[in-house]
């Protein structure tokens, strides 16, 4: 095992990385989570303004690449002299990003629902807080919960390209490591281990709620 | 000075060349990954350990982020002494990672079509052959044109991390045209509309191939 000895006296550096890119990770999908909820219920109850406006944005971030998006604001921040920490100006861009990924999921999950049971609880004279508080949003959310925690992964995964921008996190660490050792090979199988074991567990539980979403039906 | 019409005039003939490469990348990977994920699908559906190997396959790539596999092909490869150009480590790992979500999108596909089809096709006495070509497989390509349209507008979108191996494609050049005439607003905006023309390509020849190859439904 001499050839992998670069890896493990560098494995809790990786380690240090990684602790970086969850943190990174949790603070993207807490305001994506909470932002793509709200879209998609504006888009399903706003407007036809603000479904246009919705469109818009979802054009936007579905055809631009978020590494375009990184860069840009990478280069424009010292530009337009908004002085906010590098962290948090990615964060805000990976939350933005996802954010309408999220909403797409989120609105899928509450159009999927049968019409009977918007019916039922229009007939049963609730409000449209309380309908959506107490029977469409708790089953929505169940309906969307796979597909939301595999953005979850994919949101991960996406955090590996703050260090084209010069972000320190694992991606980066594994750079830095190869540059001292000169061992790309072993390295970055480090760091594509300790990917695959973060990432690999949020798909398990994703399919794990599949499959209570099936047995629900 | 933003939108410099001099400047814009040099500006556009250089995007547009790195259009070509990630045009070049983005199809190659698309038809390569149409067979190879078929492939991979094919051996993930087989018992025994060809089976594991495809599953673990398809694991392994979907749970890692593309960046790090562009890095273990580029510089990993180049150590362990046969070196690949920027390209073809670039189009190695777009098919690596998006052949697993090809594969996924297939088994997908053919788990929709109802067992009831396959009963119904035998209770007729149909063959396996006229069973396979006349009732499951219409359905299937039916169904896996959408998501295959959407994983053809992620890839157009992953081509973008080609950057960090030094590839001039949109994302290269965009950087490159940044660092040396400092005119952020007029480079992004040009990439950002090549990518959102090259996506929206993307969509409409999906909406086409569904329409003409979508007849069972």
């Amino acid at each position: 095992m001499n050839e992998f000895a670069p890896l493990i006296h560098n494995f809790w550096y990786l380690l240090r990385g990684a602790t970086m890119t969850v943190l990174m990770a949790t603070s993207s999908v807490v305001p994506a989570t909470i932002l793509g909820v709200l879209l998609a219920l504006l888009n399903i109850f706003g407007g036809r303004l603000m479904r246009s406006a919705m469109l818009g944005y979802l054009f936007l971030i579905r055809g631009i690449p978020l590494l375009v998006l990184l860069t840009f604001v990478y280069y424009l921040m010292p530009l337009t002299g908004i002085d906010l920490p590098p962290f948090w100006g990615v964060v805000l861009v990976i939350s933005l990003y996802y954010a309408a990924f999220i909403s797409e999921v989120f609105r899928a999950g509450i159009l999927s629902l049968p019409q009977a049971q918007w019916d039922a609880a229009l007939s049963l004279g609730m409000t449209r807080g309380l309908m959506l508080q107490i029977v469409i949003l708790p089953q929505a959310m169940r309906l969307a919960a796979p597909p939301y925690v595999s953005l979850c992964v994919s949101l991960v995964k996406a955090t590996s390209l703050v260090s084209i921008v010069g972000l320190w996190e694992l991606t980066m660490a594994s750079r830095e490591v190869v540059e001292r050792t000169l061992a790309p090979f072993q390295i970055f199988i480090g760091a594509a281990a300790i990917y695959f074991s973060i990432c690999y567990a949020l798909a398990l539980y994703g399919r794990y709620l599949e499959r209570r979403v099936l047995l629900g039906h | 000075m933003p939108f410099d019409p001099h400047f814009i005039a040099r500006l556009i003939p250089a995007l547009l060349e790195g259009a070509e490469v990630t045009v070049e990348l983005a199809v190659l990977t698309m038809a390569i990954c149409l067979v190879w994920g078929l492939l991979v699908a094919l051996a993930n559906g087989v018992r025994g350990p060809l089976g594991w190997i495809a599953g673990g396959y398809i694991q392994l790539v979907r749970n890692t982020p593309l960046l790090i596999q562009l890095y273990l092909v580029y510089f990993g490869f180049s150590m362990a002494g046969f070196g690949l150009s920027g390209f073809a480590s670039g189009l190695l790992a777009l098919c690596a990672q998006n052949g697993g979500y090809v594969a996924e999108i297939y088994r997908g596909g053919l788990q929709s079509v109802s067992t009831r089809q396959f009963e119904a096709g035998r209770a007729l006495g149909m063959r396996r052959w006229t069973l396979y070509t006349a009732v499951i497989l219409p359905q299937v390509v039916a169904r896996v044109i959408p998501p295959l349209t959407n994983q053809s507008i992620a890839i157009i979108k992953d081509t973008s991390q080609v950057a960090a191996i030094a590839v001039m494609e949109i994302m290269k050049i965009t950087e490159v045209w940044v660092e040396t005439s400092a005119n952020t607003y007029d480079v992004f905006l040009g990439a950002a509309l090549i990518y959102l023309a090259l996506t929206s390509i993307a969509g409409l020849v999906g909406k086409l191939a569904e329409r003409r190859l979508a007849f069972a439904q």
